[in-house]
């Protein structure tokens, strides 16, 4: 259990007759990227939404640092380091993209009694990190843009910008490249490279050159259970999860 | 044994409120004055027609005639925003109320025994009307569980409840489904008025306090669930006959509501309310 | 942003020349514009709850009504000064809404509307059944205490210390306001609107936070209650109905939800609209009914909303 970030141990999720996750255990350790892939449907963002808290698990435990998450809200462990993407951009239509991040940098970074009456856009300390988080993922210039104004491919890159706001030590990114065109698909895959560098991060994606670009280690899914689990080389190797997707996976 | 007759009577009201939300997603403000358009326009039919049977069918009709516009023209537009919609219902709750106030007037009025026998029931002379009521109530109930139940409308109807958007994509015309939910719903209301007019003072604002109840049974039912108000309509009406044998009506009315209050800390969504709509 | 700026704007200009008309007005206009500023309290902590964090509550004629008694309350029976009785209307409203929301704010949007109306309506049938405490329809009167026992002129019975009294408030309440919704505290309840799973999702314990607007709005529903009270020396259990609750709404879908001074407009229209249609037509309300719809109509977050082409949403 020490030195693992994130280790999920036998989850199951039923939702009355439907067993959507049957059994699932990984590890995510420090600084690594993980990928989860498998056909749709096959549990990957129930899996989220059950380490995140959304869901209480009907079965099995969730350890973040060591310490055991499961059934906590999802509050609480997003202030205790991991934080997430949506599949569908999930941002505050109506403020502007600074706003948007700025929410999630007070909400770790807050100081006692500025709750009520400081004026928000002073406070020193949550302006910088958002102003630097802007300007990480390249949306500065767009900052007083409101989210519901931006590109579809600009809006994924807040969804990201957003779940970095709360200072993760663990991100999981749900889908981040889904319907982006390859120029900005690769930008976000950048930015994630850039990212393993500093925080763990747990990857649904689809297209698996991306997956083998940044993964190191990948979890496999399919009807909700794990089929196989390791390296990219063993993954590829694997004939079953060959099975599953057609064709073949074949190592860079 | 007064408790369970309204009970039926508010397990209708309860039960048009709850197909309305469970359809529709709407919270209709102006159903109990639904139910005083019912008693109101038996009122008036009852002497013109001679004949009480004949008003139980026309009513209905009348407020199919005036709830179908309502749906169109006044609810259908704001499909989906819900807060909005409710507010419209409650200014066609104030538009009924005065519009009765003008033609009815203030004064609270009793209508004549439609059925002028009495029963000896253990030994205490009961009136009549209230078995007929009674039996109604469990017809018409009845009737609405095998059309919910046992049609394809019906099944289209509850389809709806469960999923609108699925309900459109296999090809169901939601917009009829939407007014015939709404038509439902108003008559089921009307229909109680007409029912309970003999046995209460027919009063432009009588909807108040049976809405009023009726919003308690659907909280405590569950909002969407069928069985649910059905169950807690006859257990509350019966509670609160009960308990006005020692409180005055006020008073039950505030027991009622410390009941309701507790279930809601229990369970946020009433006995058998269905997850996040 | 630009939007913003003209709603201050409106606000500012507001409150210069509602400064001007206390001495200008003759004292009918004067007493009208009164209930004017008073109802605009109301109405701004209400746009907190449905404007801020899209609370749709049809219970705050509680908060209004037990503001107004808790004040006539403390002024006739425990002989408090007139400062002290609005400090208790305050802290009545406070625990009402502090109660009330406790009970009410984590549940889903419907039964949430549902709840509040059902609470509200079951305490204006205790507040008509309870005469002994309430007076009922008839309701109370009370003689007011100045406001200083010392200097005894200045007592709300001068309608020029009653208006810039109730106007003072209105500033107070304005500031108070602004300066909350331009604090940290404003943009979280923005982030609960917009996207309530989101902020959830970003550390914020929504239903908290909702509680919060949901206690501010029912305190200033109070103050505006008691400011009523003491402006009239008089309260009633009518002050518990259902039509206090709905006005809000109505204030706040004219004048723009999460404006919070756009509300004025809503509270400035309706007043005059109540003045005029009910001196020469007995059914009012039925107006009032239809109005309710062809605003709905117009817009659904408000004519200010409209204006600055925020209309369609």
């Amino acid at each position: 259990m020490t030195g693992n970030l994130l280790e999920v141990v036998g989850v199951s999720m039923h939702f009355g007759g439907l067993t959507a996750v049957d059994e699932v255990s990984y590890k995510i350790g420090a600084g690594e990227v993980r990928g989860i892939i498998g056909p749709n449907g096959a549990g990957k963002t129930t899996l989220f939404n059950v380490i995140t808290g959304e869901f209480k698990p009907s079965s099995g435990k969730i350890y973040l640092k060591g310490e055991d998450i499961t059934g906590l809200a999802p509050d609480r462990i997003c202030q205790k380091g991991m934080s997430r993407t949506f599949q569908l951009t999930y941002v505050f239509p109506e403020m502007t993209v600074y706003q948007c991040v700025w929410v999630g940098v007070y909400s770790k970074a807050r100081r006692a009694g500025t709750l009520f009456f400081s004026r928000a856009d002073h406070l020193k300390e949550a302006a910088d990190k958002t102003m630097e988080l802007c300007r990480l993922v390249g949306l500065e210039d767009k900052r007083d843009e409101l989210a519901s104004n931006l590109s579809y491919g600009d809006q994924k890159v807040l969804e990201i910008a957003m779940a970095l706001s709360t200072d993760p030590a663990l991100l999981l990114l749900d889908e981040p490249t889904q319907g982006v065109g390859p120029k900005e698909a690769d930008s976000i895959v950048q930015l994630i490279e850039l990212l393993s560098q500093r925080m763990s991060i747990l990857l649904i994606e689809h297209n698996i050159d991306i997956i083998l670009r940044v993964c190191h280690n990948l979890t496999v899914l399919s009807f909700g259970r794990v089929i196989a689990d390791g390296s990219c080389e063993e993954i590829g190797r694997n004939e079953e999860v060959q099975r599953i997707y057609l064709g073949e996976i074949t190592c860079s | 044994m007064n408790g369970l007759i309204w009970g039926l009577i508010i397990a209708l009201i309860a039960l048009g409120l709850s197909l309305i939300f469970g359809v529709m997603g709407i919270v209709n403000m102006a159903h109990g004055d639904l139910y005083m358009v019912g008693a109101v326009l038996a009122f008036y039919l009852f002497p013109l027609l001679g004949n009480f049977w004949l008003a139980l069918l026309v009513v209905p009709l009348i407020i199919a005639v005036i709830a179908a516009p309502i749906e169109r023209f006044v609810l259908r537009p704001y499909e989906g925003h819900h807060a909005v919609t409710m507010i419209a219902t409650v200014g066609i709750s104030f538009i009924l109320q005065q519009a009765a106030l003008a033609t009815y007037g203030g004064i609270p009025k009793k209508m004549p025994d439609p059925w002028e026998v009495s029963f000896n029931l253990f030994g205490v002379s009961y009136p009549g009307y209230r078995f007929l009521i009674a039996g109604i109530s469990i017809v018409i109930l009845a009737a609405i569980w095998i059309f919910l139940y046992r049609t394809s409308y019906g099944v289209l109807i509850r389809a709806s409840i469960q999923d609108q958007d699925m309900a459109a994509a296999m090809g169901i015309d939601v917009n009829k489904v939407l007014v015939g939910t709404f038509v439902l719903g108003s008559v089921l209301a009307a229909i109680g008025g007409v029912l309970a007019a003999p046995i209460t003072q027919v009063f432009y604002l009588m909807g108040n306090d049976v809405a009023l109840l009726a919003f308690i049974v659907v909280i405590i039912g569950g909002l969407g669930s069928l069985g649910g108000t059905l169950v807690a309509a006859l257990s509350l009406c019966s509670l609160e006959g009960v308990l006005s044998a020692v409180l005055n009506p006020t008073q039950s009315k505030a027991a009622i509501f410390v009941v309701m209050i507790i279930i809601l800390m229990i369970r946020p969504r009433g006995l058998f309310g269905e997850p996040e709509h | 942003m630009e939007r913003k700026g003209m709603v201050t704007r409106f606000a500012l200009v507001s409150l210069v020349v509602l400064a001007i008309l206390g001495v200008v007005l003759p004292s009918g206009a004067r007493s009208l514009v009164v209930q004017i500023m008073i109802f605009s309290i109301f109405a701004m902590g209400y746009d907190i709850c449905l404007g801020y964090t899209n609370q749709c509550s049809l219970g705050h004629s509680m908060f209004f009504g037990a503001g107004a008694y808790g004040a006539i309350l403390s002024v006739m029976s425990f002989k408090l000064g007139l400062i002290p009785a609005l400090g208790v209307a305050l802290l009545v409203g406070f625990l009402f809404s502090f109660l009330l929301g406790l009970i009410c704010v984590r549940l889903s949007e419907a039964y949430f509307v549902i709840v509040t109306a059902i609470i509200s309506a079951v305490f204006h049938l205790l507040a008509m059944d309870m005469t002994w405490l309430t007076g009922g329809d008839d309701g109370l009167s009370a003689t007011i205490p100045p406001i200083s026992q010392r200097i005894s002129q200045l007592s709300l019975y001068n309608p020029y210390v009653n208006y810039y009294f109730v106007f003072f408030f209105l500033l107070m309440s304005y500031l108070v306001l602004t300066r909350m919704i331009g604090a940290p505290l404003g943009r979280i309840f923005i982030s609960i609107r917009e996207n309530p799973r989101r902020a959830h999702f970003l550390g914020y314990n929504v239903t908290r936070y909702k509680l919060v607007a949901f206690v501010l709005s029912g305190i200033f529903g109070a103050l505006s209650g008691a400011l009523y009270a003491m402006t009239l020396r008089y309260a009633s259990a009518d002050y518990f109905s259902f039509y206090w609750s709905v006005l809000p709404i109505v204030w706040c879908l004219i004048g723009g939800t999460g404006t919070l001074a756009g509300c004025w407009l809503g509270v400035a229209l309706m007043s005059l609209f109540q003045y005029y249609v009910s001196a020469w037509f007995t059914h009012y309300l039925l107006l009032f009914g239809i109005l309710i719809l062809i605003i709905l109509k117009v817009s659904r977050r408000g004519m200010l909303g409209y204006l600055t082409g925020r209309g369609t949403r």
